[in-house]
């Protein structure tokens, strides 16, 4: 390789000349540039006309679609619809992110709480136990923003096995419902729709790939 | 073309042959053209169903449209923007203006890290500017984690799709690929089977390399983050676990606002794999202590794409967010699959793209790979008006052309010319037409059919059959009509 390089910064400015030059005559100036992008088309279904029943009911229904499994419970039953859920689904070691709630932590089992656990640690769990920040019933997704109760991003990938708590009070409708809860733009964020899958070899749904294979859901009728 | 070059095809646009040429070992290989087919329609069928159902689609591809255009209008203040914030969080921020700096970019980083292997989510930038192999070349070993890109890696065959890349591999063949190349005798060609094997061929991969490469799908100007959108979780593999994080990213995948992926997520996992939302997301900013990599580089490419820029109606074709859906839409697309095009991105967007990436120096027969029938506009999520940009580098093309000197003895410019002489003068023209049929009568079959024509002719008869012509001209047949048919429609018409 004998590429002639460029000095590092002389691309940069390289590149942002040709851009500049390239869009003067359609480019915006600097003050004028959020009214512009203010004025953009938004005619897209921004809130969803639902009643809350039917969103919970939507999005339970949604999430089913993608082979998540779904119980509902009320909040003082929480506890036990864990340890029900974690007794069925055979395996005995768990982790959880430090800011679960301890009462859900159910006894009998192996608890591992990520205080800065080590990759093999997580890995070495059969199970996650964690909150959401939020889910969109439309699409079925769930949305973590990585919050102490969510747990780092590796927690909820090395495991196979992922229980999710998801408060009725935190599914909205549509996905935009879900931007505009994040007055708080998020510095971390992961979209689960349904457990890890390919479509890959002969366009045929395979679920489970490199992500969990087995998503739970626990929906905690919170608000109604 | 060689026999290793027709198995084997070359995906750059330097090198490729024209495409009706590159496309005749497929239109003559019946497995592959079922295997595209298959796909294709699968897709098509769930797209329809799920697009279907979104009462708002057209609002959501209008604002799609106008968020892209507006962020290519204003792309200098926007990169400007995701570099100051994206370095606030902690990143690096290269800039490569081609190919060979981007590689060179990358290769100093892993340098740097000492890095043996790598991870790499799906890219096609990467394969835009041929990474794999210079990676290779100077001693890292570059492990591919997305299943199709596994299928490609291991059975050294090219991309043919730009969201599912071995949609032309059926399920015996990547039995055979994987048995051969992970030492599997008793593996089935059970897909279930098959993706097993790959996620054990990766988990230990994933779990200790510290390098990895990826791909963007949006860069967000306002908090420096960087969105990749996957559905097997060996995207989050590779985000989460290695010490260093490198993404390459063309320029153009900037969007302004974080909340303009409420717009582009919604259409974008609908149009690609027909589902209401791929299973996985992943937004990040910079680095984040004790949560995934400790050095997070990103490369932004130019690579042709600045010169796109300046032309109003080119300009629409850096709107492209890849999600595949004018491919799976074209008629030409499911009879040739993605090789025939010579480039590693195929199908409508490929031809309007590829020639342009190379400054409309390579790949000149891709604006011409197409019927102009419009369905890839009509699927097209941010609206890129496919058709007008194939007319317009058609045109461009032909100008270059016919500046060009050898073409005064090219055969379809000299005939051009001799019909522009002809169709001036009635005279003449029946003259010729008197000829012509004369000597057409040497190419017509018994049938009645003409398979074969040389020359200019023979880039008609080399894909289809022309009917051989009637004994009489329309004009002969006018002027031996029988008389007087006027007064008799008069009447009727009292």
């Amino acid at each position: 390789m004998s590429a002639n390089l460029a000095a590092p910064g002389q691309s940069r400015q390289q590149i942002l000349d040709r851009i500049r030059v390239a869009t003067r005559p359609v480019a915006q100036n600097a003050p004028q540039l959020p009214d512009a992008y203010a004025a953009l088309p938004r005619n897209y279904i921004r809130h969803g006309a639902l009643p809350a029943l039917a969103r919970i009911a939507l999005m339970i229904e949604r999430l089913r679609e993608y082979d998540a499994d779904v119980v509902e419970s009320s909040l003082g039953a929480l506890p036990a619809a864990i340890a029900t859920q974690l007794a069925a689904s055979g395996k005995h070691t768990f982790v959880a992110p430090p800011g679960l709630p301890t009462e859900w932590l159910a006894a009998g089992f192996g608890w591992k709480i990520d205080n800065s656990l080590t990759t093999a640690e997580i890995e070495r769990a059969e199970g996650v136990v964690t909150e959401a920040f939020c889910g969109v019933a439309d699409s079925g997704t769930i949305v973590l923003h990585h919050g102490p109760a969510e747990g780092r991003r590796v927690l909820t990938l090395l495991p196979d096995w992922h229980l999710c708590i998801l408060r009725a009070s935190q599914v909205v409708e549509t996905l935009p419902e879900y931007f505009d809860r994040c007055q708080q733009r998020p510095v971390l964020a992961t979209t689960i729709s349904g457990p890890s899958a390919t479509a890959d070899i002969e366009m045929t749904r395979i679920k489970g790939v490199h992500g969990p294979r087995f998503l739970h859901v626990i929906l905690v009728r919170d608000e109604i | 073309m060689t026999q290793a070059a027709a198995s084997h095809p070359i995906l750059d646009p330097v090198f490729a042959p024209p495409f009706p040429q590159a496309a005749l070992p497929v239109l003559r290989n019946p497995q592959l053209r079922k295997n595209v087919a298959h796909a294709i329609d699968v897709i098509q069928a769930k797209r329809a169903k799920l697009v279907a159902e979104k009462t708002d689609w057209q609002e959501l591809r209008s604002s799609a449209s106008a968020i892209r255009a507006h962020a290519l209008e204003n792309l200098g203040a926007y990169l400007e923007e995701f570099e100051t914030r994206c370095t606030a969080a902690g990143g690096t921020v290269h800039w490569a203006a081609d190919a060979p700096e981007a590689r060179q970019i990358i290769l100093d980083i892993l340098r740097r890290e000492n890095a043996t292997d790598v991870i790499k989510i799906k890219t096609m930038t990467s394969a835009e500017i041929q990474l794999n192999p210079i990676l290779e070349a100077a001693g890292v070993n570059v492990f591919e984690t997305d299943l199709a890109e596994i299928i490609l890696q291991l059975g050294e065959e090219e991309p043919s799709h730009i969201v599912v890349p071995a949609l032309h591999i059926n399920r015996s063949q990547v039995r055979e690929i994987f048995s051969r190349r992970m030492g599997l005798k008793d593996l089935s060609d059970d897909p279930h089977a098959l993706t097993a094997a790959a996620r054990n061929y990766l988990r230990q991969k994933f779990l200790t390399i510290p390098t990895a490469i990826s791909g963007a799908n949006f860069l967000i100007a306002e908090t420096g983050g960087v969105a990749v959108v996957e559905s097997e979780g060996n995207g989050r593999m590779c985000l989460t676990l290695p010490r260093t994080m490198i993404t390459l990213a063309g320029i153009e995948k900037v969007l302004p606002r974080f909340q303009d992926l409420e717009v582009m997520l919604q259409v974008l996992a609908r149009s690609a794999t027909g589902e209401r939302m791929n299973p996985y997301n992943s937004l990040w900013t910079g680095v984040t202590p004790g949560d995934g990599p400790l050095n997070f580089h990103v490369v932004l490419l130019d690579n042709g794409r600045s010169s796109i820029l300046s032309k109003p109606t080119e300009r629409q074709t850096l709107k492209c967010i890849r999600c595949a859906a004018c491919m799976n839409a074209c008629p030409v697309y499911r009879q040739t699959g993605g090789h025939a095009y010579g480039s590693v991105y195929p199908g409508p967007i490929g031809a309007i793209l590829t020639p342009q990436l190379t400054q409309m120096r390579h790949a000149q027969s891709l604006p011409f790979a197409s019927s102009l029938c419009g369905a890839c506009y009509e699927v097209c999520p941010v609206k890129i008006n496919i058709p007008e940009v194939l007319l317009e580098l058609r045109s461009q093309v032909v100008n270059q052309e016919r500046k060009d000197l050898v073409r005064l003895f090219d055969p379809m410019y000299l005939g051009l010319r001799i019909a522009n002489l002809l169709f001036a003068r009635a005279w003449l023209f029946h003259t010729a037409q008197f000829l012509g049929r004369i000597g057409i009568r040497f190419f017509t079959r018994k049938d009645g059919w003409i398979h074969s024509l040389p020359s200019v002719g023979g880039k008609w008869t080399q894909t289809r059959d022309l009917r051989g012509f009637p004994k009489q001209t329309f004009h002969e047949w006018w002027a031996s009509r029988p008389p007087a048919p006027g007064p008799a429609l008069n009447k009727e018409a009292k």
